[in-house]
């Protein structure tokens, strides 16, 4: 086993956090936390899994997203303007999509737990890159998501700092009040963070089932949502570092795929992503910056 | 706009506003002149904030009429406001301290619908600056600004969108001196170039200096207008109390006794390298108010939370009745004598939804007296709150009802009555009236000049220097963390403590006490 | 907000408050503000509930079933067999145990979403004492089972809690990162170490051995309610295991409102809660008092299992049952964190996981339509109970003036 194959590996499996945790940015840096995204990408690995088993990969994406999306607006109707608890409305969307999922799984396909195989994208090869043998296993069978994954760090990057839209989406997550009274529409502005954190949770289930699996599984988020707002505070709320923060998860997880051959238990190996989560949020969290109205509901004054 | 000076510029009629439980404002009447400096007056609590967020359609009003330019208007939302030409500059600063200048001033105003094109606003805020005389650079973020630096920036954020009628709401409460003799030289030229100002204040004398015309509320309703030129401060008080007010406190002659709280060398670290409290000393006396003069955010509220061991100093000592008491936690300081009246008793103060009667034995309600092993003493706790509601004249309808239902004044009596009530050796008070109207406001003066009088040792911080000299006997000035000056509270004017406390002079080492 | 306040002049003296009786527990406040709250409140509920199943009719719509029929068919299933209501009682007693620790931690405003982790690692520590130890007496042998059961939960909690307190890490992910370990950790205890070896094939020679610890011995097994309940008339069938842990449960509930309600301890659960900062300027050790209230909530976690260890398995495998932590803080919410209220909620989840079962054979709706309405309940009730909240807030503040 190279070093460029677990370097194409731990790619492989960073993009479903590194999705969610660029949606992780958009939500949080709008001051809403959301904790239901791990449920947010459940909804994306079915209804990825259903577009794409009857119509094709793109449908999968296309429904992936409003799925997730679909969630994320229960959200942010129960935390922004019923203006409840948004750790609980979290959990509620997480406990939801588990149901829902279930549910419909037995609808569409007979089965509680899983979909039969269903197509996937046609993998890409980055031409010249291809050449040189060192790069070769990451450059080539590339998911096209992957691209677009990678793609929307830069462009969160310039839409946060460079465009209106981002002006407004940090000033309410900073201070909603004075957002509110310069004018600009803080439950609006909210709404699309977290519509935009659900969208891209739905994409990141969506590469689970339809590129990564090719099928869905009941469960296979395995918590990934959850690293992934690891990723994004350990990445300091803003997009390239939730990106080597995700890479730094990924990697955790293709290593634990790749050490079979040793004496640790297998259950030890499998806790790798999850210990490795724990140790980083205890070690850098102290200097991180979150914005500043990060999870509190803003009330107008005057009721 | 300089066409409409002169011709009435904002005509309210009638205006009420109702929140539960008061009538905020009862059927106001009030014209404004443009290009005037029309100043409006009254106590915390008179409907003055009220008023202008009505006008800047932040409240909309239970009924009354808006006039602008003649024209009737209904605002409903800042955005009406600043489309019709009208900015506010709020009392606390509505700036995103992560956001730099110029972020801060095209908030909500950009110059286009997508992508923001930083150079171009630049220049315009450039001009801006040059028209009217305001040094900043719009690439600093704001949270490294002065507080009379964030104020311009408040002030070029309205007229960065066009504003003639500029609405500032106790613009002065947060400056010293210098800085607002600098506003002042900026509102006469933001006047020269035929803006229209409504400055609401509840200091009289900058607002004989400054506004043409006075307004005065009381109580919700407008008592009248009056030529700033043709009244003084006693008229204007009095209208604006509806009874004529002693301004000035007589202090209890008390022979200072024993050193009960002795600081010395303190350093709290701070965000960076350099600490945000630097070496600071003090001593405080039995009967004898200490004053700390500052402009906020120079390390007093650090210096007094690593006092009261809510922070941890890198150095120095605290000596509390000649006892080594730093490191200590704040149960222990309060159990050897330390009162504290927190500077925000919404935040460190008060546990809001919490009881009025809880609210009284928070941080006693382990004491023998409340409690008992199987559990809180219930029928001793209810006894001692309502022998404090009379003492401390808590206005209340139930002991049972949250303390957040409570007006500020009231709030203030709950957190005087808890501390007050065990007997404390050693008071520290810091911003102890503000928010208050004036009768709290005196009702706390009054209970810490008692506590003077009884021979305790009273540690005051206030950015209000009226309040400082009124009260203390000795005055500390601190700026960047440091102790610079230490001043006997009668023998200095407001303007040599100002020049102390923006570091525009300082004592030599050997003027400060070791 | 300064400009709201009331000026004070001109107020009308106010009466002495008397010290209210609240020596006794009392169902209904005695002045009439608050009973006229007490009735708001109590509404919310049924109203959250009612939406939840207008939600779960149109799912079955859906799916061409007549939801009437359904409901109907799930309170005949529960409510007209004797078996069906000891085995909600039995259902009810692991998530009222989930849902007092949920509440506890959700009481001083952590959320303790690792009550999953903490109950399977309790549930580790049980069986290992459960069956290691051999020979003793029923009343040492089932407290033991019981503590260490505790002792697991609170050994699950403690590496959150100190992040929480000393890195200022969410609770939230490292709790959930912690249900993960938890569940490798036990799957590796009981198949590699803990393994039952001595059953190497199934019952009859058949099938492959079931991969679990040793049987608990018979000393730390928790009897049936039957007895008890037999007293009353109630004669519930041997394959129902209603057991005294419900009793446990209960009493332990009011020990919880006891101790929020009327020790300095619980004054100080509720005063860091809603004000860190000025509880610590009062002295409170703020950060103590979060530490040590998460351990207790870990604690109460680790007997979540024991019910479904202790009174039906009697042995641990890799199957057993998860997702009451998740349970746990549905039920909770329900029961707005008031001890009482979460045996409510614990009840009704009873009530619906059987129902579930009887609409799933009798009706041909797959149970996991129930899940669904449980997760529309959570949100619909938390919804609610914040608009009524908000609502007596703004009747407060206006009577108080």
């Amino acid at each position: 086993m190279g070093v460029s194959e677990l370097l194409a590996s731990a790619l492989r499996m960073s993009v479903p956090i590194l999705l969610t945790a660029l949606g992780a940015v958009y939500t949080e840096r709008a001051g809403v936390v959301n904790i239901g995204l791990e449920g947010m990408m459940i909804a994306g690995t079915f209804w990825g899994a259903v577009g794409s088993f009857y119509y094709g990969p793109f449908v999968g994406v296309l429904l992936g997203m409003l799925a997730g999306m679909l969630l994320a607006l229960i959200h942010a109707v129960a935390s922004v303007t019923f203006k409840i608890n948004q750790i609980v409305s979290g959990v509620a969307m997480n406990i939801l999509a588990a149901g829902l999922t279930r549910f419909l799984c037995i609808q569409f396909f007979s089965m509680a737990t899983t979909s039969p195989q269903v197509h996937s994208f046609k993998a890409w090869s980055i031409p010249l890159l291809d050449q040189v043998s060192f790069l070769k296993p990451v450059v080539t069978g590339v998911s096209p998501l992957i691209v677009v994954a990678l793609l929307l760090v830069p462009v969160t990057y310039y839409v946060l700092n460079r465009t209106v839209f981002g002006l407004r989406l940090r000033s309410v997550g900073e201070n909603p009040l004075a957002a509110d009274t310069l004018g600009v529409n803080v439950t609006l502005t909210q709404y699309a963070g977290v519509l935009i954190s659900g969208a891209l949770a739905g994409l990141a289930g969506t590469y689970l089932a339809v590129e990564h699996t090719g099928m869905y599984i009941e469960g296979m988020t395995q918590g990934r949502g959850f690293i992934a707002l690891a990723a994004m505070i350990f990445g300091n709320w803003a997009p390239v570092g939730a990106m080597w923060a995700s890479f730094l998860f990924g990697l955790s997880e293709s290593i634990s795929f790749r050490v079979v051959a040793s004496k640790i238990p297998y259950q030890f190996i499998k806790m790798i992503p999850y210990v490795v989560t724990l140790v980083v949020l205890a070690g850098v969290i102290r200097r991180a910056t979150p914005p500043a109205a990060d999870g509190v509901p803003y009330e107008r004054g005057g009721e | 706009m300089s066409s409409t000076t002169g011709a009435e510029i904002v005509r309210l009629e009638g205006v009420t506003k109702r929140f539960p439980g008061v009538l905020a404002n009862d059927r106001v009447d009030l014209s404004i002149m443009g290009g005037e400096i029309h100043a409006i007056v009254g106590e915390n609590g008179a409907g003055k904030s009220t008023l202008m967020k009505i006008l800047y359609g932040l409240y909309r009003p239970d009924s009354g009429t808006i006039y602008l330019r003649g024209a009737k208007q209904s605002i409903d939302g800042p955005g009406r406001a600043v489309a019709l030409g009208i900015g506010m500059v709020h009392q606390h600063f509505m700036l995103i301290p992560a956001f730099t200048v110029t972020e801060n001033i095209i908030l909500g105003h950009e110059p286009s619908r997508t992508f923001l094109n930083f150079k171009k606003v630049a220049t315009h805020i450039g001009e801006l600056c040059r028209k009217y005389g305001f040094s900043l650079d719009p690439g600093a973020p704001v949270s490294s600004l002065s507080v009379g630096e964030q104020q311009r920036v408040e002030i070029l954020k309205v007229l960065y969108r066009g504003a003639d009628v500029l609405i500032l709401d106790e613009p002065t409460a947060v400056l010293v001196p210098q800085e607002v003799a600098e506003l002042f030289n900026n509102l006469r030229a933001l006047k020269a170039a035929g803006k229209t100002i409504i400055f609401i204040s509840h200091k009289l004398d900058e607002v004989l200096e400054i506004a043409d015309r006075v307004s005065v509320l009381r109580q919700g309703r407008m008592v009248g207008t009056v030529e700033a030129a043709r009244t003084d401060k006693r008229a204007l008080a009095e209208m604006m109390v509806g009874r004529p007010v002693l301004f000035d406190l007589t202090k209890p002659q008390v022979t200072p006794g024993d050193v009960l709280l002795d600081v010395s060398g303190l350093t709290v670290p701070g965000r960076g390298t350099r600490p945000v409290v630097n070496a600071a000393s003090f001593k405080v006396r039995a009967g004898e108010v200490y004053g700390i003069a500052g402009v906020e955010g120079n390390g007093q509220t650090e210096l007094i939370e690593a006092v009261m061991g809510l922070r941890k100093p890198i150095a120095g000592a605290v000596h509390l009745q000649g006892q080594a008491a730093t490191g200590l936690t704040p149960g222990e300081l309060r159990r050897r004598g330390l009162a504290f009246i927190p500077e925000d008793r919404h935040k460190r103060g008060l546990v809001l939804p919490m009881t009025i009667w809880e609210n009284l034995i928070l941080g006693f309600h382990r004491d023998p007296g409340f409690s008992k092993p199987s559990g809180l003493n219930l029928k001793s706790i209810m006894s001692h709150s309502n022998e404090m509601k009379k003492r401390f004249d808590i206005r209340l309808s139930r002991l049972e009802n949250p303390v957040l239902a409570l007006s500020g004044g009231n709030q203030q009596k709950v957190i005087l009555a808890r501390e007050f009530s065990h007997d404390p050796r050693v008071i520290i008070a810091s911003q102890p009236s503000r928010g208050l109207d004036i009768g709290a406001t005196e009702f706390v003066h009054q209970q810490i000049l008692k506590a003077k009088g009884a021979g305790k040792a009273v540690l005051l911080l206030s950015a209000d220097l009226e309040e400082v000299m009124s009260l203390a006997d000795r005055i500390g000035v601190i700026y960047n963390g440091e102790i610079v000056a230490e001043l006997a509270a009668d023998q200095v004017t407001p303007q040599e403590l100002g020049l102390y406390m923006t570091g525009g002079k300082r004592q030599t080492r050997e003027g400060v006490p070791a | 907000m300064s400009e709201m306040t009331t000026p004070n002049a001109g107020q009308a003296p106010v009466p002495e408050t008397p010290a209210p009786s609240r020596r006794r527990f009392r169902l209904l406040p005695a002045d009439p503000q608050a009973r006229r709250f007490f009735w708001w409140q109590a509404a919310t509920p049924f109203l959250a509930i009612l939406f939840a199943s207008f939600i779960g009719s149109l799912i079955m719509l859906a799916i061409g079933k007549n939801p009437f029929m359904v409901y109907a068919e799930m309170f005949s299933f529960s409510f007209g067999r004797i078996d069906s209501v000891g085995t909600i009682l039995f259902r009810a007693t692991p998530l009222i145990f989930a849902g007092l620790a949920s509440a506890l931690s959700f009481r001083i405003n952590l959320f303790n979403i690792g009550v999953e982790g903490q109950y399977l690692i309790g549930a580790v520590f049980a069986s290992i004492v459960g069956f290691s130890l051999k020979g003793l007496p029923a009343f040492i042998h089932l407290p033991l089972v019981i503590l260490a059961a505790m002792l697991g939960g609170v050994l699950w909690a403690w590496l959150p809690a100190y992040l929480k307190v000393k890195r200022g890490v969410h609770e939230v992910i490292s709790t959930i990162m912690m249900n993960y370990v938890a569940f490798s950790l036990m799957h590796w205890l009981i198949a590699d170490i803990f393994i039952d070896r001595s059953q190497v094939i199934g019952a009859g020679g058949y099938g492959s051995p079931r991969v679990r610890m040793p049987l608990i011995e018979q000393s730390a097994r928790i009897p049936t309610m039957h007895g008890f309940f037999a007293h009353f008339g109630i004669n519930f069938p041997s394959h129902v295991y209603v057991n005294w842990l419900l009793f446990v449960g209960i009493a332990l509930a009011g020990v919880m409102y006891y101790v929020i309600w009327r020790t300095p301890f619980g004054y100080e659960i509720r005063a860091v809660a809603q004000n860190p900062d000025a509880a610590e300027a009062a002295g409170i050790n703020a950060k103590r008092q979060m530490f040590r209230t998460f351990l207790l909530s870990g604690a109460i976690a680790g007997l979540v299992g024991l019910s479904d260890l202790l009174a039906y398995f009697g042995y641990l495998d890799i199957d057993f049952p998860r997702g009451r932590g998740f349970d746990g803080i549905a039920v909770a919410l329900l029961g707005k964190n008031d001890p009482f209220g979460v045996i409510i909620g614990a009840v009704l989840f009873g009530f619906l996981s059987r129902g579930a079962e009887g609409v799933q054979v009798f009706s041909g709706v797959p149970a996991e339509v129930i899940t669904i309405i449980q997760g529309v309940m959570i949100l619909s009730i938390v919804v609610a109970y914040e608009i009524v909240s908000r609502y007596i807030r703004i009747q407060k503040k206006k009577e108080a003036q």
